[in-house]
């Protein structure tokens, strides 16, 4: 029996868990760093409310991302999505809060519906939703075909709220990522999730039905992805369907970067939320460097590259 | 096996839908359908030759997608337009818009197979570089394309135009490559069952490389012609993205590998191309006309399905996850047409 | 949770008799597509009883027992719970009935206790059921298994073969009430100590009432642990006896499918080859250490049957890998190579393709020329493979419609049917009929006679009788090399468990009562 009392468990296995989500910590604190030397204004409550703000939608529609990569899907239609909601906002829900309110209400149930279709008809998430996303893009523009409308007021008030004492920002991205830990890491809806990314014979063996799980998490993923458009519409004050466009690879990036993982059953939302502040700043970053925008994407771009390259090292290195 | 072949033909779907819609603008409109078709023939070989491409990588297995094929159709349009103008050689042109095409694959590839990155995190990122030269490349952008190539691209000698005579040779030759060669029959092979075929000898690795390689390459000649034919723009290859993959889907290839319809690509192509004409003709937004593809998409999705139902009855001492059990069904051959 | 709370009536052998039965099987007939599972079974599992389940590959195990825990429905027949008739998946009828599996049914990226809320959902709190769960499965653990070095906050992944074993089990025991336990070869990947309390335990749950159903191939095992044993064979009950007083060639007589079948090896082949000093080397390995190997040295000469035997796991997939793809300087491969893969679903089957596409596969690279198929050539060697090996169907027919020896049938063919001068086979011949298998053998010498070296590995030391040469492995070592009329199932036996006190030897391939599982093979029936 010796040899099963010396486990090699604690000390490596835990630090391969928490590596990615350490190592993008790191990059947060250094991008932070970089920018309080370029601009010293950049640590006052003033200037982390105005560099974190842009961070806001992104990181919440990278907790959508996560609860669905959390099963083993991927989500495609997330940044088309966003930009639906914003127009919802715009349009529907500054005219009319009710019927507004029950537009969103639809989408979440729509986000539900499709996960219950690619569940039941085996589809490939990524190809379904990719097509989903046209749909959200086609409503959009249906709602509203050129950017405009205005956001509720109640709405571009919080968006324009300053306490004094610490930024903004961050109460919306501290409160969703606790919910989604709360929800996805501690509840029991969380360990079907994962249960499903992880091993759908074990979940099948034990009476629960994966279909459950799916839908759960295309629903908490719609709701987040509501909450995402809510947020992006109160700091833009309107809406336009195209605005969160780059949300699709960022969110997924965020989630890789705070240690989720594509074949799933992990639920990562401190790790997200990290990664999507540390994506978030990095044009902001861009910008204080005087990179011009056309390099942007590129350097987005190569940067996820390199953090997913990055993380196969470390991977090797662990191991 | 011929047997098999002539019972399913899964590109029929296609073009019966491009004939349906036909008949709908012929009723509407009340024009001559010849023009109608001729028109349709003159556009849909842009979107075929990208479709080749795409089909080829999802043939190759579970998660396999190239998306960065519309930021590369933009950026070779570009380049091949400066450098058709630069050399004064339509030729030049072209091939540089190849090379463009083979250059972003060659980024995704590596980051596919050297650093293990999912196909689709891979391709959208190399994209992400390659639209930022495109936009790069678009301020002050004043070449011309070529005038000689622009008047072949729009010969039609009685009607039928001279580009889709040709992409059909390149469909025949898709359907050579699949059928007849080492090479395809490798692809379809890894698409199955990436495991079996690498332990029957197949270089997976180099398979899956040269799938990449061509739906660049592919994606790249679209960019070339296509820029030549309307100009080149930063939102050229916008469309493609869904269009590729959606006329991969809706022609009949296998979503999840080992089943390749290149001839399916051109009903598929047809019947979006005239969707697009029915839907101007009607006076709809582009709004209404992404709701119509997206929603298209998800139907034949969803109606074709990922897995056979016969798998729920097959034995299940041995369940596999669920990406692996879509790829059994057991009827049509793999290159069907 | 608490077994305790059982009614506990303290059992003698005699009244055990008259014990309720907890499930009952009458006439249970289940088939899968064309192959036949179960044939008419009637069992009774009795309260407070231990009860064995022998048999071999396919004789109808885990059907039965997938039937008996309500996971699968019969075709005929019925399964009684507590005298009621229990439709399949009811959850209500199946409650107190549960199973370890052997391949566990744990997610990986859970942690153990997210783990016991999957299976145990309902005998937890809803709030605060990570603590009741954590709490729970440390006491049980601690109980079944002393010094498990789980604690219920490890994910599974990072947990050993063995503790993943201690947690299915466990799992499995966790509910308000165990009427009937199943366990699925749960020594399989248990240390000896480990096996050892694992078995006080089951006597334990038994004295309180439970009844156990023991499936394991360690025929001594069960005849320790078990009070009754049931042979299963063919699909059908043939024997139901009281385990004291068996011995183990009483229960192997009773499984009677272990057909010897004899060599085929003549004195001809095995002159020309020798022990491989005389005819060309065409795959050498020179102390390749490194990958689960400690330093590992053989040859393979032109024309040879190399067999490498022992205990599962032992590193002879490892040495069929590095000849597979020779990457490191210590191997050197002068010849072509194909492979035969033993787990079919999985590195086997082109499932969309017909039984000729799945068999040319790899010999369309040495018949193309420049890249372009010759169909013609092609069809040729279809035929002839087809034709040799009498694969049912044809051709023509689809690879999924093949019954599985047909299957192996094909995936050996395309094998031999490529130019390669080496074939690697990596243990093929698991869950085929005894007829495929001789023919298959035939094949082997005859490809041998032809020049072509063949490198086999199997989990079933009766075949090793096929070879030329044996290594036995242990501990990704060679421990001995056996040569012609040495080679036969009790010396390979014995050489792979000599010395079994040495140190280095790896916990997972069971080390108690292993020789019975040696001489059978891998059970997964």
């Amino acid at each position: 029996m010796a040899e099963l009392l010396a486990p090699t468990l604690p000390g490596r296995a835990r630090m391969r868990h928490s590596a990615p989500a350490a190592v993008s910590a790191l990059a947060l604190i250094a991008m932070i760093g970089v920018c309080s030397t370029l601009q010293p204004g950049v640590l006052s409550v003033q200037g982390l409310t105005l560099v974190l703000s842009a961070t806001v939608p992104l990181v919440i529609a990278a907790q959508a991302q996560m609860t669905l990569m959390a099963v083993g899907d991927i989500d495609l239609g997330i940044g088309a999505f966003v930009g639906l909601v914003t127009v919802v906002t715009a349009t529907k829900l500054s005219s009319s809060p009710l019927v507004g309110g029950l537009v969103l209400l639809g989408l979440v149930a729509a986000y539900a519906l499709l996960g219950l279709l690619i569940h039941l008809r085996r589809v490939p998430s990524l190809i379904a939703t990719l097509g989903a996303s046209f749909v959200w893009l086609g409503l959009g523009l249906f709602l509203l075909p050129t950017p405009g409308g205005s956001t509720p007021e109640w709405l571009a008030a919080f968006g324009a709220w300053q306490p004094a004492g610490f930024p903004a920002p961050l109460l919306p991205i501290l409160l969703v990522t606790a919910l989604v830990h709360l929800l996805a890491s501690r509840g029991s809806a969380g360990v079907r999730m994962r249960a499903l990314g992880s091993n759908p014979v074990a979940l099948g063996r034990a009476g629960l039905r994966p279909l459950t799980s799916r839908v759960i998490a295309y629903a908490t993923a719609g709701g987040l992805g509501v909450v995402s458009g809510l947020a992006l519409a109160s700091q833009t004050g309107g809406g336009d369907v195209s605005s969160a466009s780059s949300y699709t690879l960022m969110t997924v990036a965020a989630v890789i970067l705070g240690g989720g993982s594509f074949s799933g059953g992990v639920a990562v939302p401190w790790g997200a939320a990290v990664g999507g502040v540390t994506l978030g700043l990095v044009s902001v970053v861009l910008s204080l460097l005087d990179v011009r925008s056309d390099l942007q994407s590129a350097v987005q771009g190569g940067i996820v590259l390199a953090v997913l390259a990055g993380r196969v090292l470390v991977g090797k290195v662990l191991r | 096996m011929n047997l098999r072949v002539t019972r399913s033909r899964p590109w029929i779907w296609g073009f019966a839908a491009a004939a349906l819609i036909w008949l709908v603008i012929l009723a509407i409109s009340g024009q001559g359908g010849g023009q109608t078709l001729s028109l349709a023939l003159s556009l849909a070989p842009y979107l075929v030759i990208v479709g080749l491409g795409q089909m080829l990588v999802v043939t190759a297995g579970p998660g396999n997608i190239d998306v960065s094929v519309a930021p590369v159709i933009s950026l070779a349009g570009f380049a091949s337009v400066a450098v058709s103008a630069g050399t004064g050689s339509a030729l030049a042109g072209v091939l540089a818009g190849i090379g463009v095409g083979l250059v972003v694959a060659v980024v995704s590839t590596v980051a596919i197979l050297g650093l293990a990155i999912p196909p689709i995190i891979a391709t959208l990122a190399a994209g992400l570089v390659a639209s930022s030269v495109t936009l790069h490349l678009a301020g002050g952008f004043t070449a011309v394309p070529d005038p000689g190539l622009r008047e072949l691209l729009n010969l039609r000698p009685l009607g039928v135009p001279a580009l889709a005579v040709a992409i059909a040779a390149l469909t025949w030759l898709t359907v050579v490559l699949l059928r007849r060669t080492v090479y395809g029959r490798s692809l379809i092979a890894v698409g199955q069952n990436r495991r079996a075929a690498e332990r029957a000898g197949v270089p997976v690795s180099r398979v899956i490389a040269t799938a990449y390689l061509l739906s660049g390459a592919l994606a790249g000649l679209t960019g070339a012609l296509l820029a030549t034919y309307i100009a080149p723009s930063a939102d050229l290859g916008t469309r493609y993205l869904l269009d590729s993959v959606a006329v991969v889907v809706i022609g009949g290839t296998l979503i999840s590998g080992g089943r390749a319809v290149p001839v399916g690509v051109w009903g598929a192509a047809l019947f979006f191309i005239l969707l697009d004409g029915l839907v101007n003709l009607v006076g709809w937004s582009t709004a209404a006309q992404n709701l119509l593809k997206g929603g298209l998409v998800l139907f034949v999705l969803f109606l074709a399905g990922g897995g056979d139902r016969a798998r729920s009855t097959a034995p299940r001492l041995r369940r596999r996850p669920r990406p692996a059990a879509a790829t059994t069904t057991t009827t049509g051959d793999n290159s069907d047409g | 949770m608490h077994v305790d709370n059982l009614p506990a009536p303290p059992g003698t052998e005699r009244d055990r008799a008259a014990r309720p039965p907890v499930v009952t099987a009458r006439g249970v007939t289940k088939a899968y597509g064309r192959t036949r599972a179960l044939a008419g079974v009637d069992l009774q599992v009795r309260a407070g009883e231990v009860l064995g389940l022998v048999g071999h590959n396919g004789a109808g195990k885990s059907t039965l027992m997938r039937v008996l825990a309500g996971l699968e429905s019969c075709d005929a027949g019925a399964v009684l719970v507590h005298g009621e008739e229990a439709p399949a998946g009811s959850a209500a009828a199946f409650g107190t009935v549960r199973m370890a599996y052997q391949e566990t049914s744990l997610c990986p990226d859970l942690t153990v206790a997210e783990n016991m809320w999957i299976s145990s959902r309902h005998c937890l709190p809803r709030l605060g059921w990570r603590r009741a769960a954590s709490t729970s499965v440390r006491r049980r653990l601690d109980e079944v298994f002393p010094g498990h070095g789980v604690t219920p906050r490890d994910r599974v992944e990072d947990l050993s073969l063995a503790q993943r074993q201690m947690v299915e089990i466990v799992r499995a025991c966790l509910v308000d009430r165990l009427d009937l336990l199943i366990l699925d070869e749960p020594t399989e990947s248990l240390g000896p100590d480990a096996a050892r309390t694992l078995y006080a335990y089951v006597r334990r749950l038994a004295e309180a009432g439970t009844a156990v159903l023991l499936i394991s191939h360690r025929i001594r095992e069960v005849l320790s642990a078990a009070d009754r044993v049931v042979v299963l064979r063919d699909g059908a009950v043939t024997a139901d006896r009281a385990a004291a007083g068996m011995t183990e060639p009483d229960v192997l007589t009773l499984m009677g499918a272990h057909v010897a079948v004899p060599s085929e090896r003549t004195g001809t082949a095995h002159a020309a080859t020798g022990d491989g000093t005389g005819a060309r080397v065409v795959a050498e390995l020179r102390d390749a250490r490194g990958g689960g190997l400690h330093g590992v040295s053989l040859r393979i000469a032109a024309g040879e049957v190399v067999g490498l035997a022992g205990l599962a796991g032992q590193g002879q997939q490892e040495v069929l890998e590095r000849l597979w793809r020779p990457a490191r300087r210590d191997t050197e491969v002068s010849v072509t190579r194909a492979y035969v893969p033993g787990d079919r679903q999985r590195s086997g089957l082109l499932p969309l393709w017909n039984v000729g596409d799945n068999l040319v596969v790899t010999a369309m690279r040495g018949i193309a020329r420049r890249g372009l198929r010759r169909i013609a050539d092609e069809r040729d060697v279809v035929r002839h493979w087809v034709e040799r090996l009498a694969v049912k169907g044809g051709a023509d027919a689809g690879i999924t419609e093949l019954s599985g020896g047909n299957q192996q049938k094909v995936v050996v063919a395309r094998a031999f049917a490529s130019t390669a001068g080496l074939v690697l086979l990596d243990d093929p011949f698991r869950g085929v009929d005894v007829h495929t298998k001789t023919e298959l053998y035939r094949l082997i010498r005859e490809e041998a006679a032809k020049g072509r070296s063949i490198v086999w590995y199997s989990s079933e030391n009766a075949e090793m009788a096929h070879c030329d040469r044996v290594h036995v492995f242990r501990a990704g070592r060679t421990v001995a090399e056996l040569a012609g009329e040495e080679i036969s199932e009790e010396r390979i036996i014995a050489v792979s468990f000599a010395e079994s006190d040495e140190p280095d030897v790896p916990k997972e391939p069971g080390e108690s009562g292993a020789p019975d599982r040696a001489a059978h093979g891998r059970t997964h029936g």
